[in-house]
């Protein structure tokens, strides 16, 4: 008899697709579990958790094996160092595998790969590994506060050092923390189709746990079910799958009856539609994105949620749209970036990013914020959104953007729950930070351009 | 290591019913050596022999790593671990005389003249057969068995099993009753794609 395939050669290819070759972890695990489909719900966990848990926890699994071994992980071949972290996290974190099985199959799998010679270094490394887990130092806090985050909570010394400099080393720890926690899902109620308390009532019944969240009246946060296109509250487009901040955009944009509105990058769609449904069917939104696939996207949620007043379309935000000028009154640009607010939900994020990738997507966003200012009538807002932290692609970008074009900032302290109002909503932005507030870390500023 | 060729679906050997075994020879001893190198070489977890050609009531099974997830989280160091040299059939072979004892140990195990004794509870999942290259199929099969058989030394002993490894005893024992798991797939086989060698 043969297992059909082997779930720890499917793990082992998808983190060398996700750390050698730069592909998204998201990504590859809706791939690569559409393609195993036959597989059973509990192979599909087992997989899921164990790709998601060495990735979240990779600097950590490094930190280990470098006790261990004599070769350096960047040394390593990459096959290698791949089949050990996935092994290391099994042996720390998933205490229902027997220790035995993790370097059985670790072998097995070197060989199988063709590392026929390196099968005792794989076995050695493991075998110490197990025996002497518990007894592994690591850095002290006191002595080396950052190396401790760092290998804590797998984050790289760079990123700790740029947050601890701006948010200070207790909201650092914060973050760090947070981003390996569970949290529910957050969902807005579409209140032009049911109140909140049809919907709560619609969840209920079908054994959904559903709790207020603290920020928006509208905002939910659900658990205990388990594939969102399942719930039937979900399907007939009662309620959209949106972060709490992403919320706060729309409430943030203050619309107007009748209101005409461009989201330069919408996809998947949901500040659109949030818009969309505060417009109760006047006015309308145009929700642009740059890929066919993403309008698609966009399109089967407008869909689902039965929306009239908006429209999904192709269009390119970095190319200037000569049509448009002046015509919008609130454009958001919620523009590509570094998404360091999510690490939470994308844990690749955090390796993949480097300080120079970032000056790339700075540059990205001013070209896109060139364009698309000109799209907002004189006394128009614009709506600059990110879900990333730190100054660089925030802060820094609305001081540049002030300089060169006539917009002024404009307090947000109306339209956010007193928890949140702050020195610098006053001033027009909000820089929410996982774990020091109930959402992801994202960025928003209001801006409104000279009449 | 010496392979053996493994007879594929369709060859009439794979439907005829083996004989038992009487006597330990050298012979079938290096039969049983060779099942354990075939079986590891394919990346399986259980051989019978007439999947290599030979109408005997053997069968050879290992399914240790290949659980992803037991339920008793069997603490560290336990005897199955592999020493440096790595896992060679041979090295392991004197390991597999604890098997009466080692009911929990994923193998190797050798059986000769295997007989179910008792079957209980119930698991539907996929299974492969290294006679049916790059295809598998759901197949229901007891949760639990417990199996009586001669190890190669010609003693006997008990062995226990639950979930992939009572699912390879009963694979394995079928094929000695010329029995293929196709007759038993609930569904269509599917193919399976083996991860491509780096």
């Amino acid at each position: 008899m043969i297992k059909p395939v082997n779930l720890r050669e499917i793990a082992l290819g998808m983190m060398m697709e996700i750390t050698e070759e730069e592909a998204y972890s998201h990504v590859v695990l809706r791939e690569t579990l559409e393609k195993y489909q036959y597989l059973e719900k509990r192979d599909r966990a087992f997989l899921s958790r164990l790709v998601e848990g060495t990735l979240e926890h990779m600097i950590q699994m490094d930190y280990i094996i470098e006790q261990f071994s004599n070769v350096p992980v960047y040394n390593m071949k990459p096959l290698i160092r791949n089949l050990l972290r996935l092994s290391v996290y099994q042996l720390k974190y998933m205490d229902s595998v027997p220790d035995s099985a993790v370097c059985n199959e670790a072998v097995k799998l070197a060989q199988k790969k063709g590392f026929y010679n390196l099968k005792g270094f794989v076995n050695g490394v493991l075998r110490n590994t197990a025996r002497r887990l518990s007894q592994v130092r690591y850095p002290d806090q006191e002595k080396e506060p950052l190396h401790y985050l760092s290998v804590k909570y797998s984050f790289p010394i760079w990123m700790l050092d740029k947050w601890v400099a701006q948010f200070g080393y207790e909201a650092t720890e914060k973050m760090c923390r947070d981003s390996h926690m569970t949290r529910g899902t957050v969902v807005r109620c579409n209140l032009s189709k049911a109140s909140k308390e049809e919907i709560v009532e619609d969840m209920n019944a079908q054994g959904i746990t559903v709790r207020q969240h603290p920020y928006l009246d509208y905002a939910l946060e659900i658990s205990d079910y388990n594939y969102i296109g399942a719930v039937s509250t979900f399907r007939k487009g009662w309620i959209q799958v949106q972060d709490i901040s992403s919320m706060l955009v729309a409430e943030i944009a203050a619309v107007n009856w009748g209101d005409y509105c461009i989201d330069v990058c919408a996809a998947p769609g949901g500040k659109s539609l949030h818009i969309a449904d505060k417009l109760m069917g006047s006015g309308y939104v145009e929700a642009r994105d740059i890929s066919e696939r993403k309008v698609q996207m966009m399109q089967e949620n407008i869909e689902r949620t039965g929306a009239i007043n908006i429209r999904a379309m192709r269009m390119d935000a970095t190319v200037p749209d000569e049509e448009s000028r002046g015509k919008a009154d609130i454009v958001l640009a919620d523009v590509p970036c570094s998404g360091l607010g999510v690490i939470r939900k994308k844990q690749d994020i955090k390796y993949k990013m480097s300080e120079k990738q970032q000056q790339d997507i700075i540059r990205l966003q001013r070209r896109i914020l060139y364009n698309v200012q000109d799209y907002v009538r004189p006394g128009g807002t614009l709506i600059y959104s990110t879900c990333t932290i730190g100054a660089d692609e925030n802060q820094y970008n609305i001081k540049w953007f002030l300089e060169n074009f006539p917009f002024h900032l404009e307090s947000i302290d109306p339209y956010i729950c007193e928890e949140l109002k702050g020195r610098t909503t006053e001033g027009g932005f909000l820089q929410l930070l996982p774990g020091v507030h109930q959402s992801d870390g994202f960025f928003i500023a209001r801006l409104r351009r000279d009449a | 290591m010496a392979l053996r060729n493994v007879r594929i679906y369709g060859d009439e050997i794979l439907k005829k019913k083996c004989r038992p075994v009487q006597m330990m020879t050298p012979r079938t001893k290096l039969l049983i050596h060779d099942m354990l190198d075939t079986m590891y070489d394919a990346n399986g977890v259980g051989l019978a022999a007439p999947q290599v050609g030979v109408l005997k009531r053997i069968v050879v099974i290992d399914v240790s790593g290949a659980e992803e997830e037991t339920e008793n989280g069997n603490g560290s160091d336990n005897g199955d671990m592999i020493e440096d040299t790595g896992i060679n059939a041979n090295e392991n072979m004197d390991g597999a005389a604890d098997a009466d004892t080692a009911a929990e140990s994923g193998g190797p195990y050798v059986l000769i003249n295997p007989e179910i004794l008792e079957t209980a509870g119930e698991q539907t999942g996929q299974e492969g057969c290294l006679s049916l290259p790059g295809q598998a199929g759901n197949v229901t099969r007891p949760e639990y068995v417990k199996v009586k058989a001669l190890d190669e030394n010609m003693k006997e002993f008990v062995l226990e099993g639950k979930g992939l490894l009572a699912r390879a005893i009963c694979h394995e024992c079928d094929h000695l009753e010329g029995i293929m798991y196709v007759e038993k797939v609930e569904g269509d086989l599917f193919d399976v794609t083996d991860e491509a060698e780096d």
